[in-house]
């Protein structure tokens, strides 16, 4: 049973790899963009699914992301690769300024916390207007580089991903769990949960924030609100919460089904798809609360590596 | 001989009632206490006292002579004081062993090994793999009890331990808190079965709307007038 | 010139006041963070809106109506969906809600359009000596002291009243003193609601009404009750006031951009310095 799974999963990605010397220039952009979002969902379920410490502001590091690369390359002229790890790098940063105060505490505050965390970067971006552009927005030098930023993005996906393996088989994911099932008894268990959920916290905005520089690059455009809106943690959120939060594959499974959905069906409405979000949410956290593949984990006693 | 645990004057304020009121006690090594009192007196909250749950208002907590009361609960447990809790507090979707294993930091074979020898020290060595939140009511509470044991703590607080707890099971467990004393660890139990605690205790001592109303052995605990009024009234 | 300042943040902060004790009624007595009060608090400004419009009807008689109207619509929230995540993990209702919150959002931006929407109702301002104060801001001070001397009035003094708060302290205690905690729980989600429809109704006249006006007012209702203490309903009060000196005070010296990442500023730093509020909350 695993080692079919495995040949599968080696056969996707080499078809994926394949893919952009057949593929149309618009498939590939799409493929880049599934990639960006199980990046996202999959970093969402670092801090979110494992110590379930709900994070409502993870764009703020995509937008980190973003803005970081945008300026680097638009105004200092750096090579795209580098502005987007530079881009991690300062979501990180960013995670650790966010983090130290907010973690301390415990849920609902840190939840609190995040959800003004968009509106406060807006606010900045706005007022380093010199440097970012402000509300006018920020052009990057064109390029077309759709076809490296599609392999780009798909590392990305697929490092997380691995992360969250490596992480979920590790006891350093079991007391990150702890966290979410018991904190007060994890605590008095001797596990330092501030120091965990940091960690966790920090790990999860590095995926965002390359990715986030992947985007801006890729548009070659940002400005606020295309990079700070709402709308992409909730899709973030959705999808992580319908694959199975908590697992590894579950956002990889909600990110690739919701976004087919996405582009097939409600892209074109957009108040009816963000209500449609919403009323998801609501169903699984009511009806599937471990999402797809927790239930099927809990139904079929399957190891937690799925 | 220095005691290992000292309390001086502690109190802890929620709103106006102060749960914990310039208790102070002291315990030596290697002995078995109890900590009783009618409900609401404050027995939990001084645990929590004790392991940084709660940070006491005033007085001080001492620790082998040093001062713990401002620790956090993490810190307070690798220094060497284990507990367990009233409503008890495995996780529950963590395997019996992941229970255990998830305390650790040391090695994991070792940590492995040490799992697996108290698993079998409560017989349930073949629950290993099973989610902690399916096991019984019994079983969930020797896991517990195991947990606190993974690092070998120099104390250990226990919550209740005899609460919901069947005879057979309950005897096992006495014996392995006796067998914890005779390895030299000091146990300090909150408990409201009074067989349990004249049976077990060394010393006794009660609370009282947060305050230390009477310290002694057993025998004398139990016949003590003030005692009884506490439980009973007047 | 402070001293303006001064009464200005009084006056807004007594609106932050009742919407942040709707919100934390909520979490006191359901351990709940309700991420859509925002949101009931845009309903209730539209109904405003949409009474005035079609009717004419003063938007302080309208409060008749969005009060009562949210009211229900919280009871109903409460007893659907809520419920059933009030013993969950936190995780659990801070999604529901949010989940909720989207819906709302947008399904008023469906029915109502995002366009931006005002009610013209009470302009000037009322001259004090050397004070001037805009009319709208200070009836509709009026009415939140109103609305929430009311409601302590219902906690303190009512039989209901006294149940909320007794389920807020221990649920089991009430439960054991024969309280029936799931009315409990309707009841305090609507009393919650009617509050914020009560904010929403007040503001109706004072900003620019569109689908996404709450967000903001979730965010500092949350602040007040992270200043003021969980759990603590006095401390609401002293919260929304103060939140609303902060804000005036610090608009002397900030540009009205930064201005908004004042009460941000504020609630790390009280989350750093103090995190079980100002007042003595019950840390969660």
């Amino acid at each position: 049973m695993k080692r079919a799974f495995l040949v599968a999963l080696a056969v996707t990605l080499v078809a994926l790899a394949i893919y952009p010397m057949h593929g149309t220039g618009y498939g590939v952009r799409t493929m880049l963009q599934l990639f960006m979002w199980i990046a996202l969902a999959q970093s969402w379920n670092l801090i979110s699914g494992l110590t379930g410490y709900v994070s409502f502001g993870h764009v703020a590091f995509f937008g980190m992301g973003a803005y970081t690369a945008g300026i680097l390359i638009g105004k200092l002229g750096w090579a795209w690769p580098a502005a987007c790890l530079a881009g991690g790098v300062m979501a990180m940063v960013l995670a650790v300024v966010i983090g130290w105060p907010c973690l301390r505490l415990k849920g609902p505050y840190f939840a609190i916390a995040m959800l003004g965390l968009n509106e406060v970067l807006r606010v900045i971006v706005s007022y380093y207007e010199g440097l970012t552009g402000g509300g006018n927005g920020l052009s990057l030098p064109t390029l077309h580089a759709s076809v490296p930023i599609y392999y780009a993005m798909g590392l990305v996906a697929l490092a997380v991903t691995a992360l969250t393996y490596l992480i979920i088989t590790s006891r350093f994911g079991l007391r990150l769990m702890t966290i979410r099932e018991d904190e007060v008894a994890a605590e008095a268990m001797g596990i330092d949960t501030f120091r965990h959920k940091l960690y966790a916290f920090l790990l999860s905005a590095v995926g965002p924030g390359i990715v986030g520089g992947l985007a801006a690059r890729d548009q070659g455009y940002i400005e606020p609100l295309s990079v700070f809106p709402l709308i992409t943690t909730i899709t973030m959120i959705v999808m992580a919460l319908f694959g199975g939060k908590g697992t590894i594959w579950g956002p990889v499974l909600g990110a690739v089904v919701l976004f087919t959905f996405q582009e097939l069906v409600w892209a074109h409405f957009i108040y009816l798809h963000q209500l449609f979000f919403g009323a998801i949410i609501v169903a699984v956290v009511l009806l599937m609360p471990r999402g797809i593949l927790g239930v099927l984990q809990q139904k079929y006693n399957l190891p937690r590596t799925i | 001989m220095a005691p290992i645990l000292e309390l001086n004057g502690v109190v802890k304020r929620f709103g106006g009632v102060a749960a914990v009121n310039r208790v102070s006690l002291a315990l030596e090594r290697g002995r078995i206490y109890g900590l009783i009192g009618p409900n609401g007196s404050g027995k939990t909250t001084l645990f929590n006292c004790i392991t940084g749950v709660d940070q006491a208002d005033e007085g001080e907590v001492r620790f082998k002579g040093q001062r713990i009361d401002r620790l956090k609960p993490h810190q307070v447990f690798h220094l060497g004081i284990g507990r367990t809790f009233q409503v008890i507090r495995v996780f529950p979707e963590l395997t019996a062993l992941e229970n255990l294993l998830v305390v650790t930091t040391t090695g994991y074979d070792e940590a492995r090994r040490r799992a697996q020898e108290l698993l079998e020290f409560v017989k349930l060595e073949r629950l290993a793999g099973e989610f902690a939140g399916n096991l019984s009511y019994g079983q969930q509470k020797l896991v517990e009890f195991i947990r606190v044991l993974m690092t070998d703590p120099e104390m250990v607080l226990l919550d209740e331990p005899a609460a919901g707890v069947n005879r057979t099971l309950l005897n096992e467990l006495l014996d392995a808190v006796r067998g914890l004393r005779d390895q030299g660890k000091t146990i300090l139990l909150v408990e409201h079965d009074m067989k349990v605690v004249m049976g077990l205790c060394e010393t006794v001592f009660v609370l009282d709307h947060g305050e230390k109303l009477a310290e002694g052995p057993p025998g004398v605990i139990q016949a003590d007038e003030r005692v009884i009024e506490a439980y009973f009234g007047r | 010139m402070v001293g303006q300042v001064v009464i200005s943040g009084l006056l807004a902060g007594s609106l932050y006041a009742m919407v942040a004790l709707g919100l934390g009624l909520i979490f006191g007595v359901m351990r709940v963070l309700n991420v859509a009060h925002g949101p009931i608090l845009m309903l209730g400004a539209y109904t405003t809106f949409w009474l005035f419009h079609w009717f004419g009807l003063s938007p302080y008689l309208s409060l008749l109506v969005s009060m009562p109207a949210l009211f229900a619509v919280g009871v109903v929230l409460q007893r659907l969906l809520v419920r059933r995540v009030v013993d969950a993990p936190e995780l659990s209702s801070l999604l529901l809600t949010f989940g909720v919150s989207i819906a709302i959002v947008n399904l008023a931006q469906l029915t109502f359009t995002s366009d931006l929407r005002s009610v013209e109702y009470l302009t000037g301002s009322f001259i004090l000596g050397p004070f001037a104060f805009s009319k709208a801001r200070v009836i509709a001070c009026f009415f939140a002291v109103l609305i929430t001397a009311g409601a302590f009035w219902f906690l303190q003094k009512t039989r209901l009243g006294k149940a909320l708060r007794a389920v807020s302290q221990s649920r089991e205690v009430a439960q054991v003193c024969g309280i029936d905690v799931q009315r409990i729980h309707m009841l305090a989600f609507g009393v919650a609601c009617a509050l914020a429809a009560a904010g929403g109704s007040l503001v109706a006249v004072m900003v620019a009404i569109q689908p996404e006006m709450g967000q903001v007012y979730t965010f500092k209702a949350f602040l007040v009750i992270v200043l003021g203490g969980a759990g603590n309903y006095p401390g609401a009060l002293l919260g929304g006031l103060l939140l609303g000196l902060v804000e005036q005070l610090s608009s002397l010296f900030l540009t009205t951009q930064v201005n908004e990442a004042v009460a941000y500023i504020l609630l790390v730093l009280v989350l750093l310095v103090r995190p079980t509020g100002l007042l003595k909350g019950r840390a969660s």
